[in-house]
């Protein structure tokens, strides 16, 4: 994973942040993956790493806002997903996978010890999700944090019942450890309750308390028949099937009472156990099921057989006290008018399934009376009572965070919960209000569809699963790596919402060109007088930026500004007489880091629709003996009219050198086709040459 | 609006032969919207002068929104004190605005002012006015034979006219084969019979240049702008 790297890290050569300046109407918007994000991960940010190959990059954008990165890239129910635009065109971008892929392709510097600021220790109970995060977080701060885990790893839910087929340990451990390397101290086998109390940290000189203590007790449903022998729970069956061996004696027809991941993990762990045969039985019908959609795929491919609208009436038990089987009634409706959870039945309808262990997965809990016997006030549901801005609890100086107040829900909505309580204790121990987050900015919208239309459709690439029958076998991790290559043209499918051009008002003459040249629509005629950019829509490609006579159109993200510094850059480390320059399409094969050949700078850009005649000409100023340009074929290219444009403007180019008496044959334009590809040697002998023609292209 | 297009290269160089700092003015209007004088081909050309002439002289850019106007000349009044010559990219008329208002500051040409003309289609113009003063295409279903006839013929045309073409050449349509056309579809050809009288064609230049005064726009005598001081031109 990340390898201690020198302390001479280059700089980014790009940068793949965003202006943020706002947008037309005054306010500014999240892109709808970075606004689905509960972290608020800059998804957008590492898709265009990634898709020029820049996975050093890729990675220092993940690991800004993200501990636990390791584990999510592997993990994450991926809510990003769900809002990423890309979904209306056909699928979205497969954001979780490349996150994984940038976490193990990526190299940082080791994480160090952060100097510690502040004079106040802070303790962290709970190394779940929430946890690790609050305590990541605010030792970046500067506080000095000791994090209390009662079990012997810290991880939490993360590690002691996430599937080691989902999760492998290492995962976690690779997290953990960089957060103790930021100097968390953190002690396991510590429990509250057993070994210290809150007045115990407090005398101790802890001045903010964190009680992340998550949900880790399986709720058991109050059946008859929950008492027999093999009537199991579902987290103590996942600790031991992932630790302790557990495997089951031939022909064990499992019965698995739950509808949530939960669930499903139990059923998939059953599977790899030995069960002869597995069924899910659930309140929820097929469209209701909380479950994610690709577990439950991956769990009906390992043969597991999902029951849905029943609801447990009883467990049937002989007189031996053997379990035979669960008696269910057929369910109406799961919520009421209120979308509050209030099951209704056909008290008539009954179905039995047979099975001789039943595990229940419906739901987890915490008895928190040993935290209010300390004094901390508890609700009437026996939560506690928390202010749910500040996370504050009804005792001075102690907060809480995670699914221990929020409820269940997945790790990232855990972690957004651990960061919210982090801010809030350093504005607490601050005295500070203004250091509470600042309001939340809105997402973008959905994208008109007339825009949808024009996009060029590419498939979506996911990682391969190991098949069905080699996964039931054993609990080896089930996803293959999704690869550099594949990784890179995923990346490309990315539409960079709201990082495209915006219209600069006070220069802007109206002169239509703009809304000519636009392939996607993005420009429209607003009212009899005035075009506008809506640079919502705006997929970023780049021609109306070189197309503009009033150069109004401004990009809000770096990568066409920097242009010219990376030309400066790339001429000022060759001193040569005979260098060229290239400007290429950064997803171009030769756009490897380290190929910079003899006397051959690469200037690099995503799409050389980006690339303007001022660009070419001023490779000349700078000393260039001949420039070229290679950008992708038509079919390739994810935008549209690219290679057109960028052919305009090296004839423009040509035009300039001719009457400067330079010869028209020192720019070329070379086209990446897969089946034909260009070299670097190939373009040198062309310009050696003095070849005029162009290289054919489709 | 008005079309033009950048002087040959070798031809601006031999007038800026003689100075060394050149600022090359753009404007932000008509030559902007042609293509031949925004930003970007003030860029354009600082760049390749930079190629060619950079090593004894220094050049710098400059916009304006219109440089026939003398407010928005004068955003530009710190950039032309400090250069030797400026290169306009504004049509004539741009140029001439400074040297009226700003005598003192040494002015070229970057462009010849072509036409008046519209795009036919992105960045393709096609000329289609002379300013002749006195329009009469309302009675040539809106097509102006002044500026679109070789002859500028009034009343019909020329034997000349073959398939709809000019004698002149196969690229250039007949105007009036095209007026023709129109007033038929718009079922108004008896308009062809009304005779355009003859033009006083010696009023163009002969009478001066020529000058439109709106009476009742002008400002009160006290808010006039003063005309800017005449000044020393510099070299």
């Amino acid at each position: 994973m990340s390898k201690t790297a020198s302390s001479n890290m280059p700089a980014p050569v790009t940068n793949f942040g965003v202006k943020s300046f706002p947008f037309p109407d005054g306010k500014d918007y999240y892109p709808p993956c970075q606004f689905g994000c509960p972290i608020r991960q800059d998804a957008r940010g590492y898709m265009a790493a990634i898709a020029q190959g820049d996975f050093d990059q890729a990675k220092q954008i993940v690991l800004k806002d993200n501990p636990l990165a390791t584990i999510l890239g592997t993990i994450c129910g991926h809510p990003c997903e769900t809002k990423c635009r890309r979904g209306k065109v056909e699928h979205p971008i497969s954001i979780r996978v490349l996150k994984r892929v940038a976490v193990e392709l990526g190299h940082v510097p080791a994480p160090t010890k952060i100097e510690t600021k502040y004079a106040e220790k802070i303790a962290v109970v709970g190394a779940g999700p929430s946890g690790l995060t609050a305590a990541s977080d605010l030792a970046k701060m500067g506080y000095s944090v000791t994090l209390f885990e009662r079990d012997q790893v810290a991880g939490g839910i993360v590690q002691n019942y996430v599937p080691i087929y989902r999760l492998p340990r290492q995962f976690i451990k690779n997290d953990v450890d960089n957060i103790a390397a930021l100097g968390v101290q953190i002690k396991t086998g510590s429990e509250l309750g057993k070994h210290f109390s809150l007045k115990d940290l407090q005398n101790q000189g802890y001045k903010a308390i964190l009680l992340a203590l998550g949900l880790p007790q399986s709720r058991s449903l109050p059946l008859p028949g929950v008492d027999a022998k093999d009537v199991m729970l579902a987290l103590p069956f996942l600790k031991s099937v992932n630790f302790d061996g557990f495997r089951f004696p031939p022909n064990k027809h499992v019965i698995v009472v739950g509808g949530g991941n939960v669930a499903v993990d139990v059923a998939r762990s059953a599977r790899r156990a030995g069960a002869a045969a597995i069924h899910m039985v659930c309140l929820e019908s097929r469209e209701e099921i909380p479950a994610s959609p690709w577990e439950i795929k991956e769990a009906e491919e390992e043969g597991i057989d999902i029951n849905c609208s029943f609801g447990p009436r009883c467990i049937l038990v002989d007189e031996g006290g053997v379990v035979k089987g669960l008696e269910c009634k057929g369910v109406k409706s799961v919520f009421d008018e209120q979308k509050r959870f209030n099951p209704t039945f056909y008290e008539d309808k009954i179905t039995a399934f047979t099975g001789n262990i039943i595990i229940v997965a419906i739901g987890q809990g915490h008895d928190l009376s040993y935290v209010k016997d300390m004094g901390v006030a508890l609700n009437q549901r026996g939560q506690m009572a928390y202010n749910t801005d500040t996370m504050a609890t009804s005792m001075e100086g102690i907060f809480t965070c995670g699914e221990v107040v929020t409820g269940p829900g997945n790790a990232v909505q855990a972690m957004a919960s651990g960061r919210k309580a982090a801010l809030s204790m350093h504005s607490y121990l601050r005295k500070d209000a203004r250091l509470l987050p600042p309001p939340e900015k809105s997402a973008l919208k959905e994208l008109d569809p007339l825009v949808i239309e024009k996009i060029k459709k590419h498939e979506r690439r996911e990682p391969e699963l190991l098949p069905a029958n080699e996964r039931v076998a054993n609990f080896d991790f089930i996803e293959k790596p999704l690869g550099a290559e594949n990784a890179i043209q995923e990346a490309r499918r990315c539409l960079t919402c709201g990082a495209g051009a915006q219209q600069i008002d006070d220069k802007c003459i109206h002169c239509i060109t703009c809304f000519r040249v636009c392939p996607y629509g993005v420009p429209v005629i607003e009212s009899p007088t005035t075009v506008h950019i809506r640079a919502e829509e705006c997929q970023a490609c780049g021609i109306c930026v070189g197309e503009c006579p009033s150069r109004a159109i401004d990009f809000r993200s770096y990568r066409i500004d920097e242009i010219n510094d990376r030309l400066e850059a790339a001429l000022k480390h060759g001193s040569s007489r005979s260098s060229l320059v290239g400007f290429l399409c950064s997803y171009h094969p030769f756009n490897k880091r380290d190929k910079d050949a003899q006397d051959v700078h690469l200037v690099r850009t995503s799409c050389v629709a980006k690339i303007e005649k001022r660009h070419l000409l001023k490779a000349f100023e700078l000393g260039a003996q001949g420039v070229f340009v290679a950008g992708c074929t038509e079919s390739d290219c994810a935008y549209q009219n690219s290679y057109y444009w960028a052919q305009q403007r090296l004839q423009a180019a040509k035009n300039s050198l001719k009457e400067i008496g330079l010869g028209e044959d020192k720019v070329k334009l070379y086209r990446h086709d897969p089946s034909q590809p260009v070299t670097l040697e190939q373009i040198h002998a062309d310009f050696a040459k003095g070849i005029t023609a162009d290289k054919p292209g489709k | 609006m008005i079309k033009g297009e950048r002087k040959p290269l070798p031809e601006i160089r031999k007038l800026i032969a003689p100075y060394k700092k050149v600022l090359i003015l753009g404007c932000n209007t008509c030559t902007a919207i042609c293509f031949a004088g925004g930003e970007k081909e003030v860029a354009a050309l600082a760049s390749t002068l930079r190629i060619t002439d950079g090593k004894d002289k220094v050049f710098t850019e400059g916009i304006v929104r219109r440089q026939c106007e003398k407010e928005y000349i004068l955003e530009a009044r710190k950039q032309m004190e400090e250069a030797d010559v400026i290169v306009s990219l504004a049509c004539a008329l741009g140029v001439q605005a400074v040297v009226e208002h700003f005598p003192q500051f040494d002015i070229l040409p970057g462009l010849n002012t072509s036409f008046l003309g519209i795009p036919m289609e992105h960045a393709v113009f096609n000329e289609k006015c002379i300013a002749c003063g006195d329009c009469i295409i309302g009675l040539t279903g809106g097509l102006c034979p002044f500026s679109r006839c070789a002859k500028s013929l009034f009343n019909g045309p020329c034997g000349g006219s073959v398939g709809g073409r000019c004698e002149i050449s196969k690229d250039v349509p007949c105007v009036w084969q095209q007026i023709l056309d129109r007033l038929k579809s718009l079922g108004r050809l008896t308009v062809m019979e009304d005779v355009v009288p003859i033009r006083d064609w010696v009023s163009n230049s002969a009478k001066g240049p020529r000058t439109i005064v709106k009476a009742d726009m002008k400002l009160p005598e006290p808010l006039k702008v003063e005309a800017s001081s005449a000044g020393i031109i510099k070299r």
